[in-house]
């Protein structure tokens, strides 16, 4: 039997759902479609220090101050000025990204002849339920934005 | 492979970290038992795997907090994988009739010409069965308390589905 063991596979898109139900705090998750395969969807995504930016409207910067192998250091700068250090880990299809307050991921997974790609962003502090419909704005938007991008359209 | 030799080392920091809610340590955790959980809720629930697998680390990390005893993780994952792995399969309404039936008789024996075949004839219970003991080297008694039965059920279950494909084999 154990030749032929299937083994289930836990793509990234998957990855995305298990912390968008597990996470502590405030999360906005969501998921589209693009027409695009996953490597052109990824080199937009991956782009972290020129793609946060124009996603997010609360980040003026975001620049690498580290990086070994998958894991990342990197420090965020808002439009307020207050700044944020983030621990990512960035492979091909899957980015996380935490500072003390402020947690962010972004999955690919090939579908049909595009990619489904889901994002996630939260609060890490207490009572960031509050927050919640500030999240969701910025998270739409930041979604809405992304999919505008000119290197994804069909 | 048995079960133990699939395990990951899982550093007793990383699962700390995680128990605190550090999202990185939840990430990395996930990471290490994806495939260790894949293996279990893949026989186990067959195309249902990936949503098995998926239920089943959402169950983990939502209450990693409440592990206190480090070495016990693995016991505990594969106890969740293969509970969740078979509530899955049942809620996807592919289990109906009695399946070791099938298998024991039947002209589609013919066709049943590996081990997949096989264990896609069998009830998602009788593949929990048969992964607990004959994958990951469990006792009568621990598989009985996974999958809330008596050990004599165990026992009776593992014995069918030996059974079943011994005549696959011999057909």
């Amino acid at each position: 039997m154990s030749q032929d063991r299937p083994v289930a596979e836990l793509d990234p898109i998957r990855r995305l759902r298990v912390l968008a139900r597990t996470l502590p705090g405030a999360l906005h998750h969501a998921e589209i479609v693009l027409p695009v395969p996953p490597e052109r969807v990824w080199a937009v995504a991956s782009d972290l220090e020129n793609q946060l930016p124009l996603l997010l409207s609360t980040v003026r910067s975001f620049t690498v101050t580290r990086a070994e192998g998958d894991r990342l250091r990197a420090r965020a700068v808002g439009t307020l000025g207050q700044r944020a250090d983030f621990e990512v880990v960035l492979r091909p299809g899957w980015c996380l990204m935490s500072s003390r307050f402020v947690v962010g991921a972004m999955a690919a997974t090939p579908e049909g002849d595009g990619t489904r790609f889901g994002s996630l962003g939260g609060f890490r502090v207490p009572g960031a339920r509050l927050l919640r419909p500030v999240l969701d704005a910025l998270g739409d938007r930041a979604v809405r934005r992304f999919a505008e991008h000119p290197d994804l359209r069909a | 492979m048995t079960g133990t030799d699939s395990r990951p080392q899982v550093d007793p920091a990383l699962v700390r970290a995680a128990q605190r809610g550090d999202p990185i340590a939840l990430g990395d955790l996930m990471d290490l038992l994806a495939p260790y959980v894949g293996r279990i809720c893949g026989p186990i629930a067959r195309q249902d795997g990936p949503d098995a697998t998926q239920e089943t680390l959402i169950v983990v990390l939502r209450n990693i907090g409440q592990l206190r005893d480090h070495a016990a993780l693995f016991g505990w994952v594969r106890a969740i994988a293969v509970r969740e792995a078979v509530r899955v399969a049942a809620r996807a309404k592919r289990l109906s009739g009695d399946p070791l039936e099938e298998v024991a008789g039947g002209a589609d024996q013919q066709l049943a010409t590996d081990v997949g075949d096989v264990l896609a004839r069998l009830s998602p219970e009788h593949r929990a069965v048969l992964v607990l003991r004959d994958l990951e080297g469990v006792d009568e008694t621990t598989a009985g308390a996974v999958l809330a039965v008596p050990p004599g059920t165990v026992r009776s279950r593992l014995h069918r589905a030996r059974q079943s494909f011994r005549k696959v084999w011999e057909s």
